[in-house]
């Protein structure tokens, strides 16, 4: 699998790729800037790009800038935003029109090798990886006849790890449990939230977000 | 009242200009005159007996209409004189009256007076012609008006010598040298075109002028340069039929005569109505006796100087500069059709009158309409000095609150590049040696808790590198910011914004923190169900609305928050309001300029 990487700090970009190159990754590029970026994914396509949100020269948005024109001018490669803060506004912008082969994580992830290395695959196969932080937050908020009073604790978590954009595998190997499981579960949040039940694994993470946050 | 006056432009000018009455007088006109008077009234008596008893067949008409012009330019100079001393125009017009005078002095048979006569024969035109062109403050204010008038003097001189000299005069004349009558008619050809285009010209000169003049110039100084032009085009007409022998010579001669002899009347009438202007000068004492406020002080001034368009300045000495009522810097015109008239007290100004070009030529009228107002004035310089300094301390309000801005944007990029940047790489250093240490399962678990302590650690920073400064608002403007401000929120928020473009930063920042205050005071206080949030721009003005249901009675005075969000607000020209009726819910609306 080849991965390119947007950081401009020396030292995570190369602890990124040492990481990555353990992990059986091939690190294509190792660029400081967006346009550097821009050029190399032109070049090299690679499966998966990882950029940070904030590049030179401006450290304002030329990283999100450069997801959003690698998303919407290579539809085939997949873009894993890491930032130091994660913003739902930047979520919403980046999910806008697909939540296919995207991921927004907070930087500290990159640590917990595992998962973020299982959440990189899973953005370079076309599926998603939204941070459990969003997600959390917007569970978490007291509502006025709260809707997902009605959710057992399972369907909680089951939904947390949905809106993550866990695949209903990673779902059942998260809890321990079987993918025919997951299934029923799914169906019986989507009944209960009164959400139309969408095939695709990635278009439910917009759909549950979308009802999170209203 | 202590105010003097100056005339000028500018400090650099004011300062080299003495007050009025203090003016250095290069001659004291008041012997002079009187003397002139005397030389005049013995004079004429005793020219017209000479030319009576000299000669048998004296054309009266003729030296009656000398006199007709003798006289007002004699008396018109003295008045002129007596009330411009600083002006040449008084003497020129004495000058110009002797010298027809003297002219007279051809119809004469004694052959010295005649070849006086004959000498001053043609001056006056071109006397008149520089007393046209000088009016009203007796100086040329070109080159092409200077030489015109060196042009005029020297045919009417120069060549009038050389005319005599040739016999035009015949050998009556002292300084007949002999008789060539026809090179004394070519001499006498070019003499007559020479002045009659410089005459011409003149007119020209005189009737541009009067077009681009300010709209203020009186009636009665319009009728004096009218009348100039007409005599400046007669004369030219009169030396034209008379080098080409038209028709009508006489009549035409005494039609010029009478109408040059009418100019310096209209010149007094002129003066006269000056004077009708100084009544102005009253209404306007009375008028200033009310005190009328700084605002109506103008429009006042500007009657009593009958200059509409009139603006005042006020000098402030600490600000080192002018600036209208409302404080606002300004500069005080240098040339062209504004002029500027500085007022002073004790030496030291404190107000400008900024009038049509055209006033100059009135400056006891600027001095006495300054005079009067000294007292309004100053009240009008202390409202300014007020706002100027109010002007001031808001911009000092803005850049303090701006220069916060950029050190706490400066200390949240430094954590983020900084402690933030290297605590993430030392985590994943960690991780890269606890895959290590497969065997060290003790070891690795003591590596997993010193990550548990660098994740929360970034946590802790991560929320004080947010309060600090958001930098999601700087990145990525108001609309996602207020995403994130809503999604944190305990209670469902509405949000709406209305924005199709971003806004300038100071603008940004204010509307931030007024919905990030408001979200923390409805989770702290409100015990509200919901709240909604809602942005948009209306023209120029950005209104940001933060409503929640809550039990509303919120403190807006001790809370440090809410004083400081309406400063920041205040600080932008803008407005904070809240309502907060007990038991009916908090809406907070803030309306901040962003043009």
């Amino acid at each position: 699998m080849r991965v390119a990487i947007a950081e401009d700090s020396v030292l995570l970009r190369e602890g990124l790729a040492r990481l990555l190159d353990d992990a059986g990754f091939e690190v294509v590029a190792q660029c400081e800037n967006a346009d550097d970026l821009l050029l190399k994914v032109r070049s090299y396509s690679p499966d998966v790009a990882i950029v940070d949100i904030r590049l030179p020269p401006t450290h304002n948005d030329e990283g999100l800038r450069a997801a959003l024109e690698i998303r919407s001018k290579h539809p085939s490669v997949g873009v894993l935003v890491l930032s130091q803060y994660v913003e739902l506004g930047l979520a919403l912008k980046l999910l806008a029109d697909s939540a296919e082969g995207v991921g927004y994580l907070l930087k500290d992830r990159i640590s917990d090798v595992d998962e973020f290395v299982g959440a990189l695959r899973r953005v370079a196969d076309g599926g998603s990886a939204l941070d459990p932080i969003i997600v959390s937050t917007l569970v978490s908020r007291q509502r006025p006849d709260d809707p997902l009073s009605q959710l057992t604790p399972r369907e909680r978590e089951v939904l947390e790890l949905m809106a993550s954009g866990a695949s209903n595998q990673g779902i059942a190997n998260a809890l321990v449990i079987t993918v025919r499981a997951v299934e029923k579960y799914v169906s019986s949040i989507f009944g209960k939230l009164g959400l139309p039940s969408t095939g695709s694994e990635s278009r439910r993470v917009l759909a549950v977000l979308t009802f999170l946050r209203s | 009242m202590g105010a003097s006056l100056q005339i000028g432009a500018g400090l650099a000018t004011t300062a080299a200009v003495a007050p009025l009455g203090r003016r250095n007088v290069g001659l004291r006109p008041n012997l002079l005159a009187l003397g002139a008077i005397a030389v005049v009234g013995c004079a004429l008596p005793i020219r017209t007996a000479v030319i009576a008893s000299t000669t048998n067949d004296v054309d009266l008409v003729q030296v009656a209409l000398l006199d007709w012009i003798t006289i007002p330019f004699v008396l018109a100079g003295l008045v002129a004189w007596w009330r411009r001393p600083d002006s040449r125009l008084g003497p020129l017009m004495i000058a110009g009256g002797f010298a027809s005078g003297l002219s007279a002095l051809q119809l004469t048979h004694v052959d010295a007076l005649y070849t006086i006569g004959a000498v001053f024969d043609i001056l006056p035109a071109a006397f008149f012609l520089h007393v046209c062109l000088a009016f009203p403050d007796g100086r040329l204010r070109s080159r092409f008006e200077q030489v015109l008038v060196v042009t005029a003097y020297s045919a009417a001189i120069g060549l009038q010598l050389v005319k005599i000299a040739l016999g035009a005069f015949g050998t009556n004349s002292l300084i007949a040298l002999g008789s060539w009558p026809s090179a004394a008619a070519d001499v006498q050809h070019v003499q007559l075109l020479t002045i009659s285009a410089t005459c011409l010209a003149g007119a020209f000169v005189l009737v541009h002028r009067r077009r681009h003049a300010g709209r203020l110039r009186r009636h009665s100084l319009e009728l004096v340069i009218s009348s100039f032009a007409i005599g400046l085009v007669m004369i030219a007409a009169l030396f034209v039929d008379g080098d080409l022998d038209g028709p009508a010579f006489q009549q035409l001669q005494r039609a010029t005569l009478i109408v040059i002899g009418l100019s310096p009347i209209a010149f007094l009438v002129g003066l006269l109505d000056e004077r009708l202007g100084r009544s102005a000068v009253g209404d306007l004492m009375l008028e200033l006796r009310g005190e009328p406020p700084p605002r109506q002080l103008r429009e006042a001034l500007a009657r009593a100087l009958k200059d509409p368009s009139l603006t005042l300045a006020y000098w402030l000495p600490d600000f080192h500069t002018y600036v209208d009522l409302d404080g606002n810097p300004m500069e005080l015109p240098q040339d062209g059709e504004r002029t500027a008239t500085v007022l002073e007290r004790n030496g030291v100004p404190f107000a400008a009158l900024i009038h049509d070009q055209a006033l100059d030529d009135e400056p006891e009228l600027l001095e006495s309409v300054g005079a009067a107002a000294g007292i309004s004035l100053e009240n009008g310089r202390l409202q300014a000095e007020l706002r100027a300094r109010l002007v001031e301390l808001k911009g000092s309000r803005i850049r303090v609150i701006e220069a916060g801005q950029k050190e706490r944007q400066r200390l949240e990029r430094n954590l983020h590049d900084g402690a933030q940047q290297r605590l993430i790489a030392l985590s994943l250093q960690l991780s890269l040696l606890e895959q290590r240490l497969e065997a060290e399962p003790e070891i690795r678990a003591e590596l997993d808790q010193a990550r548990h302590e660098i994740a929360l650690s970034l946590e802790e920073l991560r929320d004080v590198a947010r309060g600090i400064h958001p930098a999601v608002l700087t990145g990525h403007g108001l609309k996602v910011a207020l995403e994130s401000l809503a999604a944190r929120a305990p209670f469902p928020v509405r949000l709406t914004v209305d924005l199709d473009q971003r806004l300038p930063e100071r603008v940004e920042v204010a509307a931030y923190y007024v919905v990030s205050e408001s979200l923390t005071n409805i989770g702290k206080h409100a015990e509200a169900r919901d709240a909604s949030i809602r942005v948009a721009r209306t023209d120029s003005r950005l209104v940001v609305e933060v409503v929640d249901d809550g039990i509303g009675g919120a403190d807006t005075e001790g809370g440090s928050g809410i004083r400081g969000l309406a400063d920041r607000v205040e600080a932008l020209g803008g407005r904070l309001r809240i309502w907060t009726p007990r038991g009916g819910g908090t809406r907070v609306e803030a309306e901040i300029p962003c043009a």
